[in-house]
């Protein structure tokens, strides 16, 4: 009895303290309605064509057939992912992929050099002609540059002309045509179509830093190599390592539509990836659950190389997704 | 870029995973609502319709005439290529004048499988379907409940379909279930070989550059000695043209599946029997085939295969068909002959003739794809048609011998005449067709350029003597053309488990092909080749087999065969 006078204000209390958070919280929500609105529809487009269309995931578990429902489908378990991982198409599937992806992932510092240099560039007229020119290719599919670039592949080709005239080879090579010439293809026509685009998101970092700093490096002496190694990359470190994190799950991600345009019976051995070899499969011969199943298979792998990476860059420069 | 507070770390954290999830959200999504909203609104139009006040249909009379309101229906054509719209030329106009219907056709934009998949999954399809009998779609939607029958359709509304229908066409597409959902267009039945076999061509054909040939004396090539001397010679005398390197054969395009001028097509040639005593042959294991394949890789060796022909897609075969840049080719003729209009009207003497191409070892004629009863198209009424009376009225009139004339003539007076107290194009008209048919098409819009239930052996009556260049290659096909209606639609469903496994032998194939031709010895080619027979045998060829033979025999009994 004695107790409940000194108890009954402090349960008073733990009840008052949340309603009054959450009227702040309501509050707070209230004055920025006009912004929650907005951000109300962002999320609902991510409902709609992120999180409701992941329900089809599950086909990958399921015999999937498209006159029937998903939920009348009859459940497969693991089937289909056993049956990937033993198709003899596999092995070359998985080389090709990841052979691809972690040579395009080696020319993730590519850009950040061209943005540094750019920055550099002292006339400005100059400067923009250069960004301009660099990131004009960004703008043709890849449909359009497939066409170019098997014409100026080709045995007749430009390409063969020029090797020809500066005598790297004897007689022309129809690089298409060779498997071992592939990966080198995607890799460097990659670089040439994507630099220039890829290094904007730098440059706008390198605007962001305060002047202040390069005038207090040069007083204290630093020279323009050292400007850049000293106040330039590491005031950019944390959007290099974003960029970066973002790169390393995207390795399974080879480019569709690059591998689609530029592939041919000849260079198979070497083009066959794994997004192209689910188009195969789902699209052109129907098999929908086997293919999502591919397809979850390279996501699961995908958001494990995420969190690796995320770990490691936390443990070793502080930044981080999440 | 520091993400202090929680919330925006747990945003980053969503937008993250739905980055990496969203690459794997595909596939349709529940779709039993729309199809039960489809059902109804079926059985909601067809209440309204018997309530209608039908007067009794006459088995005589063209149904299509009693009911002239202006109607549009949503036609889906699953061909990416075809380029042409409803009610552009007077020949469409005239009809939808004449009927009533206009026509929206849907086309898909990429990749037909996908955009017909999609249509299939969503449950509504467009009012009439069109596509190859070939396809996967056909049985599809057949077994889900998509289509009308059109039996029923036509002992409902318009008994006069029956009148124009040819019986044997219905009895080959008769389902199991003893309804017809579909009909074909191109189709001719046993019966019709017997009444116009003589004027049947095929559009398979071996051709060389005229000019070329006859610089190197027209020399034999059935033989592979003769054959590969030929290329050589051809290479040897002729290393450019233009300035580009001569390509001494043509092929048809490689895809995932294999390479059609190296398979059935090179059967053809060979004379190659597609069954004996009355089992299916494995086409491929036969002796002839092998040793011209073995010829393919000896003149590879010699340098007579140019890369092209394994990388080039039909864009740009059309283009180096159209420089004349190939000596020879294992080519379908129609699908080059716009090339070949533009190579005639430049120099006569530099375009493609018809030859005689590889033969067996006892010289035997080529046993060419002739017309088949399963034709080229089908062409199927969905359930959510608009006004199903219309619809299986207006298929009727097309079917119909006036229908095929309107679209084969067009109107009187436009783009044919009766000349000479016969019906035919009038020469300006003509004239456009051999020179553009695409300009044609538009202008005049007849001679089929709606072709979904064009039926030849009607119109051959007003067809015109073919023109040069196409009449040399048309003719050389005669007399060597067979009926092979018992053998199509013969293979699984491409998922099923004999599809699957039919499957990943395409996809052998396709890569087995090459390398054969590629091979760097003979020794090295019959490793290559007994590795692809087993590893056939290893994936499941004999279920196939099996699964074809059983349709094979169905199909005899259904043509009366047996």
């Amino acid at each position: 009895m004695e107790m409940q006078p000194s108890t009954q204000p402090a349960a008073m209390q733990e009840i008052e303290t949340p309603p009054s958070s959450r009227r702040k919280w309501l509050k707070k929500l209230y004055t920025q309605r006009h912004i929650q609105i907005m951000a109300l529809l962002g999320i609902a487009w991510m409902v709609i064509f992120n999180y409701i269309p992941m329900y089809g995931v599950i086909i990958a578990f399921k015999d999937y057939d498209i006159i029937r429902t998903i939920a009348e489908a009859p459940w497969a378990g693991l089937t289909h992912f056993k049956e990937f991982l033993q198709d003899e198409n596999f092995v070359n599937v998985m080389k090709n992929t990841l052979g691809i992806s972690l040579l395009k992932l080696l020319t993730f510092p590519l850009p950040i050099a061209f943005a540094l240099f750019l920055n550099e560039v002292r006339s400005l007229r100059y400067k923009k002609a250069i960004q301009t020119i660099s990131y004009l290719p960004h703008f043709l599919s890849w449909v359009v540059l497939g066409g170019i670039l098997a014409t100026w592949l080709s045995d007749v080709g430009i390409i063969n002309d020029i090797f020809m005239a500066l005598h790297i080879i004897d007689k022309p090579i129809s690089f298409l045509a060779e498997p071992k010439y592939f990966w080198t293809i995607i890799i460097t026509s990659d670089i040439w179509k994507e630099l220039g685009w890829s290094a904007i998101i730098y440059l706008a970092a390198i605007t962001s830093i305060s002047p202040e700093m390069y005038e207090a490096a040069t007083i204290d002496g630093a020279g323009r190599f050292q400007q850049m190694w000293y106040v330039t990359l590491p005031s950019i470190k944390a959007t290099i390592s974003i960029l970066f994190i973002l790169a390393v799950s995207g390795v399974l991600n080879s480019n569709f539509d690059q591998i689609l345009v530029l592939r041919n019976s000849l260079n198979d051995s070497a083009s066959n990836v794994i997004d192209y070899y689910v188009y195969y499969t789902g699209i052109s011969s129907g098999r929908y659950s086997f293919s999502t199943a591919i397809g979850l298979f390279k996501s699961v792998i995908a958001l494990i190389l995420l969190l690796i990476a995320n770990q490691v860059s936390k443990k070793l420069n502080d930044t981080s997704l999440f | 870029m520091g993400m202090k507070s929680k919330s925006k770390k747990m945003m980053m954290l969503l937008m993250a995973a739905i980055m990496v999830l969203s690459l794997a959200a595909c596939g349709g999504g529940n779709n039993n609502a729309t199809k039960e909203s489809a059902n109804n609104k079926a059985a909601n139009t067809n209440t309204q319709e018997t309530t209608e006040p039908a007067a009794t249909p006459s088995a005589d009379e063209p149904g299509w005439k009693s009911d002239t309101s202006p109607i549009t229906f949503d036609w889906y054509l699953n061909f990416a290529w075809f380029p042409n719209k409803w009610g552009v030329d007077p020949t469409s106009q005239y009809v939808t004048k004449k009927t009533g219907v206009d026509i929206n056709f849907i086309v898909p934009a990429g990749n037909e499988n996908e955009k017909l998949n999609t249509l299939i999954a969503s449950g509504k399809l467009p009012d009439f379907i069109t596509l190859g009998w070939y396809e996967d779609g056909v049985k599809k939607m057949i077994e889900g409940g998509l289509v009308e029958p059109l039996n029923k359709l036509a002992e409902q509304y318009d008994p006069y379909f029956f009148k124009v229908a040819d019986p044997d066409k219905l009895g080959w597409y008769t389902q199991e279930d003893g309804n017809i959902y579909g009909y074909p267009n191109s189709s001719s039945s046993p019966k019709d070989y017997e009444q116009y076999g003589d004027t049947y061509v095929s559009n398979q054909t071996f051709v060389v550059r005229k000019d070329i040939y006859e610089a190197i004396g027209s020399p034999d090539m059935r033989t592979p000695e003769g054959f590969v001397a030929a290329l050589k010679a051809a290479q040897e005398k002729f290393p450019e043209i233009n300035g580009q390197p001569l390509i001494p054969l043509g092929l048809h395009e490689f895809t995932a599946t294999g390479n059609d001028s190296l398979e059935g097509y090179l059967q053809n040639f060979l004379a190659i029997p597609r069954q004996k005593d009355g089992k299916l042959y494995n086409r491929e294991t036969d002796p002839e085939y092998v040793t011209w394949l073995k010829t393919l890789r000896q003149a590879n060796q010699e340098g007579l295969l140019a890369k092209d022909i394994f990388i080039d897609k039909r864009a740009q075969m059309e283009e180096k068909i159209a420089q004349g840049r190939y000596f020879a080719m294992l080519y379908q003729r129609t699908d080059f002959a716009a090339q070949l209009g533009t190579l005639y009207q430049q120099d006569p003497n530099k375009i493609y003739i018809a030859v005689d191409g590889p033969a067996n070892s006892k010289m035997d004629p080529p046993t060419l794809n002739g017309p088949s009863i399963s034709g080229w198209t089908v062409t199927l009424i969905s359930k959510d048609v608009k006004d199903k009376a219309r619809a299986i009225k207006f298929l009727s009139y097309l079917m119909s011998e006036e229908g095929q004339k309107d679209l084969y003539l067009g109107e009187k007076g436009v783009s044919y005449d009766t000349i000479d107290g016969k019906d035919q194009f009038k020469p300006e008209a003509f004239d456009l067709m051999n020179k553009d048919r695409a300009a044609f098409d538009k202008q005049y819009g007849s001679s089929f350029t709606f072709w979904m239930m064009q039926n030849t052996n009607i119109t051959q009556q007003w067809q015109p003597e073919s023109v040069e260049p196409y009449k040399q290659l048309e003719d050389w096909t005669r007399g060597k053309t067979i009926s092979v209606s018992e053998f199509d639609l013969i293979d699984p469903l491409a998922n099923s488990d004999e599809g699957i496994i039919l499957g990943k032998i395409k996809d052998l194939r396709s890569k087995t092909l090459p390398k054969l031709l590629m091979a760097p010895s003979e020794a090295e080619f019959d490793k290559i080749w007994a590795d692809y027979i087993k590893k056939q045998e290893d994936l499941g060829l004999a279920k196939v087999q099996a699964f074809q033979q059983t349709k094979y025999e169905e199909n005899k009994k259904k043509l009366g065969m047996q």
